[in-house]
């Protein structure tokens, strides 16, 4: 209605308000705020109001050109001037005000007064007749089709929604938030680490760690590094009655490994305590430990679990196939069961496991051996560290034996459940990365190209002071009252701690006072080795 | 353990060369390991709190992988 009668305004300038309108668009093409605003005034409210309207809406004539004046005032153009420069979202936001002002409605204020301006145009629709602020609106709808910036709306629309048009106003708001996206997005920050633990503080932190990854998308991530250390099973978690029972079994017959296992300690040795320590403890229902635990091989990575697959071998080895067989029945449901929990996506992949395992019940002796053997071979795992470096991984026996003896003297029974033991080893892996990075960083900071003990007392030393408190917990680790020689004589059996030449107690204490970063270090090196 | 080594000293010496591309020093390993066993300590310090916490009847995984990035991070150099 309104757009249909900008034709007719050109003519009957005078007496309606709607040459305003007219006139007032050519103002803006032509000039820069400042001129436009007497004019605007006089031309829009003030010529039409006082003859007609009642105090009340000269009233409203008046704010409503007082914010149009706001609008128009130097401050935007100065604004406008700067625009290239700035790039933050506020300025994108100033110009989305801007444009959807353009298709904000015009004014009809509750202010207005409902008395009627008595020259109106005749060309003016019906509800702009009712107001005295009929005028406006025109001169608004004329702007909009003149693709010039508009005021914005000044307040909600009342009375017309007809014309407003929410179809006009959907496709312009949209194109402008996807255009804004960009910039938005590009300002927008993401997280970062405090500079002072950031990779750009110390050497040893330069790279993303695997280590700083504990998710299971990371772990996922990793594959693409071909560094089987992140590869555990991102969620694996086996919790049955079957391995709680065994674990109930297991610490009386851990105590006596050398004892029960007499026939395999010399295949054992002492390197190889994995399978000494897993078949005392999987004696009664030993592949409903290994089975699910050899699942995460197969999606993830062929190569994956060198330890369970070793231990449910080695387990076929030692004892009938009788239980296997058994076992592998009772397993199939179980390991679908264990994996369906964590996600469902996996279920192709864990039915195909399943497959495998029954597979491997039909297997002859030999074809056991042979796969025994294809085990032994996936357990010597090809680790490759970020220097491209392979290097095998610490054996399972070691550090199952660890956590045991930790878990007892932290008040747990000492049971470990198997999932729960690839955990610790995906710890303990991450742990030696991290462990050798820094130490890589603190060699190199020595100018050698050499670990040093001097660089693992360093590195201790420095978490031990960070965390106080647990160096009160965990019986005091590396501090002025106890030396990493106390600390090493708790720990360590006597003939490691023969190789260990420390520095006297005193001496070290003193150096500890003096210094606490990378000075010691020095030091220590010419002391220690 | 009698009659048993703690640790394969090689294979120690060997991971941290891997992950460091430096030379081990020859007793260097053995600081390391304690470390080592120092982490482990920790680690299955933290998890077993937190498996009683989580009113699990021992270490499970989830306990310690709930741990292990805290405790890496208090490790870490």
């Amino acid at each position: 209605m309104a757009r249909e009668s900008r034709p007719l305004d050109a003519t009957p300038r005078a007496a309606s308000a709607d040459p305003v309108s007219n006139f007032r668009r050519s103002l803006l093409l032509q000039t820069p705020g400042s001129q436009r605003r007497p004019q605007g005034l006089s031309a829009s409210g003030r010529k039409n109001a006082p003859p007609t309207a009642t105090p009340h809406a000269r009233a409203a004539f008046r704010t409503i050109d007082s914010r149009r004046a706001a609008i128009f005032t130097p401050h935007r153009a100065r604004r406008k001037s700067v625009r290239e420069a700035r790039d933050s979202p506020r300025d994108l936001l100033l110009g989305l005000g801007r444009v959807l002002a353009k298709k904000t409605e015009p004014i009809v204020t509750s202010s207005s007064s409902p008395g009627d301006t008595p020259n109106h145009n005749p060309s003016d629709d019906d509800d702009s007749h009712e107001t005295t602020l009929g005028p406006l609106h025109m001169s608004y709808d004329d702007d909009d089709e003149a693709d010039i910036p508009k005021r914005p709306r000044l307040s909600l629309p009342i009375d017309r929604d007809d014309d407003s048009g929410s179809d006009d106003l959907v496709p312009h708001r949209s194109m402008l938030l996807d255009n804004e996206d960009n910039f938005t997005m590009q300002s927008v920050e993401m997280p970062r680490r405090a500079y002072s633990e950031g990779p750009g503080g110390r050497l040893s932190l330069n790279s993303t760690r695997m280590s700083d990854f504990f998710n299971a998308n990371d772990m996922l991530h990793s594959e693409d590094f071909g560094r089987e250390s992140g590869m555990f099973p991102p969620i694996n978690v086996v919790e049955e009655e079957g391995t709680f029972t065994m674990a109930d079994i297991m610490s009386p017959e851990r105590i006596e490994d050398g004892r029960r296992e007499t026939g395999h300690e010399s295949d054992f040795g002492i390197h190889v305590p994995v399978d000494l320590d897993d078949q005392t403890s999987f004696v009664i229902n030993p592949d409903v430990q290994s089975s699910p635990v050899r699942q995460p091989p197969d999606f993830d990575e062929p190569d994956f679990a060198p330890l369970e697959d070793a231990r449910s071998d080695s387990y076929d080895g030692g004892d009938g196939m009788d239980n296997h067989n058994f076992d592998d029945f009772g397993d199939l449901p179980d390991a679908e069961m264990d994996d369906e929990e964590p996600d469902n996506t996996l279920n192709e992949t864990t039915r195909m496991t399943a497959g495998n395992v029954t597979e491997t019940e039909v297997l002859t002796h030999a074809q056991r051996a042979e796969l025994r053997a294809a085990a032994a071979a996936r357990k010597k795992r090809i680790n490759i560290s970020k220097h491209g470096i392979q290097y095998p991984s610490l054996p399972a026996g070691v550090v199952k034996r660890l956590a045991q003896n930790f878990a007892k003297t932290s008040g747990a029974k000492g049971r470990i459940t198997p999932d729960a033991m690839n955990a610790i080893m995906q710890a303990s892996e991450w742990f030696f990365e991290q462990l050798g990075e820094d130490l890589e960083a603190y060699s190199k900071h020595a100018g050698r190209n050499t670990i040093n003990e001097s660089d693992v007392i360093t590195l201790m030393r420095r978490y031990v002071f960070s965390f106080v408190l647990i160096v009160q917990s965990m019986q005091r680790q590396i501090n002025p009252q106890t030396t990493p020689f106390a600390l090493a004589s708790r720990h360590l059996p006597r003939e490691l701690l023969q190789d260990l030449r420390m520095p006297p107690p005193v001496l070290s204490k003193k150096r500890r006072k003096a210094s606490e970063g990378a000075v010691p270090a020095g030091e220590e090196d010419e002391s220690v080795t | 353990m009698p009659g048993q080594k703690l640790y394969p000293r090689a294979t120690v010496k060997k991971i941290v060369k891997a992950h460091s591309n430096c030379s081990v020093s020859k007793n260097a390993d053995v600081m390391i390991f304690l470390d080592y066993m120092l982490f482990m300590q920790d680690l299955v310090k933290e998890a077993s709190i937190e498996a009683k916490k989580g009113g699990e009847r021992g270490i499970t995984a989830r306990s310690v992988k709930k741990v292990t990035a805290d405790s890496l991070a208090k490790f870490k150099g």
